[in-house]
């Protein structure tokens, strides 16, 4: 199966300083239809019909997001695009700010328009920093074109740069952030849709969401719902690196199979293992490679590692786990604890010095961690581990017995 | 108004915007807590106080989730006690090894959780933190090797005291509560409060007359120990012994 | 009037001051962390409290130039060893370490989203990809 290129139509055809090399592939028209002759509910109810999903590794349904914020009372809105890419092996947003920030700039306004927000915050993080003017710049031009608030609806996007920190990716850290504060993940209830930045109703979404809403819009709903699988509609893009031939981006219809990215476009061979979705990714050994990629099977934010047969996957967890150790925030104590504990344990083993109790520590930790960490962070940390062990067991004990 | 829910199995009531925790008390259903205190908003982030709610993917913090019409809540069910006594061993694990000589002796929380759970050897290894104690203020001696980080003496000092002398610092498995410009709690930057020592679960917090006082006798019980050889009326806590007798971690 | 406040209690935040303050200073002196508890209003451990939570907003002088080396997995996979071998032998000092003449700091760091160049590194914001150790003592010839 070819790439199927929806949200990267545009990426390397324009050219991303010049907003009208975009007018010319027929930018801004999504918008400009919103505008002119549909209401925000009409717009929600088009991304509801869609059945988008968030692309940031979640995957709540976005026009059911947009919805609740459209329909939560209050004066203030926010719309929050997340760039807070953190995830080891993701440089797909990168990709998709650095080609092409029109249909992304385009996609935030519309989400503007339909929940009634009427400013908008690009959350880039510092690693990006380098792209910060340049997206300034296309900001700016959108602007000048008059392509921001019009009609008598006000809007603006700002862009504001992290200061470093994977929990930040996470929404409600990211918002603590914006305001000031520690990245610290809130207690939930209250969502963002009716409580988020500074207490007002906002809707965060992915850089990868967002760009699909001008397409959604210009091509409608059904269109949207005719590619992919049941529960997982449109396209999903891809970022794959460690042992492939071609790293790089890659887009797919839902419900691909893993083996056609990895070993089809990025030319993997002799894969082990790939990891799907980044350190908190699913394990999926090379035997199970046909899996179709979707929310239903295995799917995440969007990277792809693949490690060939050479890779130790013990000492591989333990560079995962470290991770984590060091990114975790800290307020809850599972995730503080846990992550540091399962590090530990794991260069242990990786030095020689594992006993076999070892292995029934990390799956009980690995169990207390995904059900009572207070956010995703700490739920997710434990997946790859749980996965090597089930499948890659034989290699932890190789580590003990000798 | 009321709200029907199951707890355990059992029709119960309670009323809007109650709490599991609020709740199971209400029934004389007993669930530990550590970071929860009754005169402090609740940030549910020791998670000891999980429970099972039908539905939720995950098990919910009894202190922060408030109640619905219909819940089914387990408050001990064998996931729950399973996963519980996990997070108490992995709290022991970074924990100081010292309870035998510690002054908050058999007062300790976590010790006191650990015991119900019937935890005895922490079963998960770890590095530790090793600060130095503090004892330069007028009212607090600080030992934040043995903190748990459940911010209640945060939250006492700007909930209560409203002084803002202490904080949440650093991130990850180096946080730590900071006090002022992250320097020892001494005269300079805390004058005269001590809310913060009647919050804290464990040893991290104490006052400086108990702690003197407790040497003071433990020197003299220790010097009557050795010429007698008995242990007479002394409480096992607070005696020095060697951390290897008795109960192990406990 | 409500969408300006908020404005400016967004703009004016802990965070985006300390952000500035950094980019003044290369790091937070902590006269900046104090005066800037006054300008705010705010108690001095609450600015302790979040601009320790950050590591992109140091306590401490670093050198000129901030080399940060990726770590994570998939530079793990392209043999970022080796390039970190060439920044400690090329500057003489290690990871968390500024040279002597002030001009480079050094740190190991998570994914900076260069994944499809590994192995990557970042000097300063411009970011560095497909390492070699010939390449690495090229670039930093460079900043001297």
């Amino acid at each position: 199966m070819p790439q199927k290129l929806l949200v990267l139509r545009n990426c390397g055809v324009i050219d991303p300083q010049d907003v009208k090399s975009y007018l010319a592939r027929g930018g801004f028209k999504a918008l400009r239809r919103v505008q002119s002759g549909m209401t925000p509910a009409q717009v929600v109810g088009e991304v509801r019909r869609s059945g988008l999903r968030g692309r940031g590794g979640g995957g709540f349904p976005t026009g059911l997001k947009w919805e609740q914020t459209a329909q939560s009372p209050s004066q203030m809105k926010y719309v929050i695009c997340n760039a807070s890419e953190g995830e080891v092996g993701a440089f797909k947003d990168r990709y998709i700010l650095e080609k092409d920030p029109f249909t992304l700039i385009e996609g935030i306004a519309i989400a503007g328009y339909a929940v009634g927000a009427n400013k908008a915050y690009l959350y880039l993080r510092s690693e990006y920093a380098h792209l910060a003017p340049f997206l300034i710049g296309a900001i700016a031009e959108a602007e000048k074109e008059g392509f921001l608030g019009i009609g008598g609806h006000r809007f603006g996007i700002e862009l504001r740069l992290g200061s470093g920190g994977y929990v930040c990716g996470e929404e409600t850290a990211l918002m603590e952030s914006l305001e000031g504060r520690r990245g610290e993940p809130r207690a939930r209830p209250p969502f963002p849709p009716s409580q988020g930045l500074l207490g007002f109703p906002t809707v965060i979404n992915n850089v990868e969401t967002l760009m699909n809403i001008p397409w959604v819009v210009a091509n409608g709903a059904n269109r949207f719902c005719g590619m992919g699988t049941e529960e997982s509609k449109g396209t999903k893009v891809f970022s794959v690196c460690g042992d492939v031939e071609r790293p790089g981006v890659y887009e797919l219809e839902m419900g691909s199979s893993l083996r056609e990215l990895v070993e089809g476009l990025a030319s993997a061979g002799d894969v082990k293992m790939v990891q799907v979705g980044g350190a908190s990714g699913r394990i999926v050994p090379a035997d199970k490679m046909d899996v179709a990629l979707s929310y239903e099977s295995v799917l995440g934010a969007g990277p792809v590692i693949v490690f060939d047969k050479s890779r130790d996957v013990v000492d591989i967890m333990r560079q995962t786990m470290e991770f984590f150790a060091e990114e975790s925030c800290g307020k809850c104590a599972p995730c503080r604890e846990g992550t540091q504990s399962m590090a530990e344990t794991l260069a242990r083993i990786v030095d020689g010095k594992g006993r076999r109790k070892d292995l029934k520590a990390l799956e009980d930790l690995s169990a207390a961690m995904m059900l009572t960490s207070s956010c995703g962070l700490g739920q997710a940390a434990p997946y790859p581990v749980m996965d090597s062990l089930r499948y890659f067991r034989h290699e932890y004990e190789a580590h003990i017995s000798s | 108004m009321k709200i029907e829910v199951i707890l355990n199995g059992a029709k119960v009531h309670g009323s809007l915007g109650m709490t599991i925790l609020e709740l199971a008390r209400q029934n004389r259903v007993d669930i530990p807590t550590l970071c929860y205190h009754p005169d402090l908003t609740p940030i549910g982030v020791c998670r000891i106080c999980v429970v099972e709610v039908e539905g939720c993917r995950t098990l919910m913090p009894a202190c922060q989730t408030r109640i619905a019409p219909g819940m089914v809540i387990q408050t001990h069910s064998p996931k729950v006690i399973e996963t519980r006594r996990t997070l108490v061993e992995l709290m022991l694990a970074s924990h100081p090894d010292v309870c035998l000589v510690c002054d908050k002796g058999n007062d300790c929380e976590l010790r006191q959780i650990a015991g119900d759970l019937g935890i005895t050897m922490p079963r998960f290894r770890m590095k530790r933190h090793y600060y130095p104690s503090e004892d330069a203020g007028p009212h607090v001696v600080r030992d934040l090797t043995k903190c748990i980080l459940c911010r209640r003496c945060v939250r006492a000092c700007h909930e209560i005291k409203k002084a803002d002398i202490l904080a949440m610092g650093y991130q990850g498995f180096g946080s730590k509560v900071i006090a002022g410009r992250d320097q020892p709690l001494d005269a300079e930057v805390c004058q005269s409060c001590d809310v913060c020592i009647s919050v804290c679960p464990v040893g991290a917090l104490a006052k400086r007359e108990d702690v003197e006082r407790r040497s003071y006798r433990d020197c003299r019980d220790g010097v009557r120990l050795r010429r007698t050889g008995e242990s007479k009326g002394v409480p096992q806590s607070h005696t020095f012994s060697s951390p290897h007798e008795g109960e192990p971690g406990g | 009037m409500a969408s300006s406040t908020n404005d400016a209690r967004l703009d004016s935040s802990l965070l985006l001051l300390l952000e500035r303050t950094r980019e003044v200073y290369g790091y937070i002196p902590e006269h900046a962390l104090i005066g800037l508890a006054d300008a705010l209003g705010l108690p001095v451990v609450d600015v302790y409290s979040a601009a320790t939570f950050y590591r992109g907003l140091p306590l401490r002088p670093h050198g000129k130039h901030v080399i940060r080396v990726c770590k994570s997995v998939p530079c793990y996979l392209k043999h970022n060893g080796s390039i970190i071998h060439a920044v400690e032998r090329e500057l003489g000092i290690g990871p968390g370490q500024t040279s002597q003449d002030g001009l480079f700091s050094l740190e190991l760091v998570n994914c900076i989203g260069a994944c499809d160049r590994a192995p990557a590194m970042m000097i300063d914001d411009e970011v560095f990809g497909d390492l070699t150790a010939e390449r690495v003592t090229e670039i930093l010839a460079g900043y001297r």
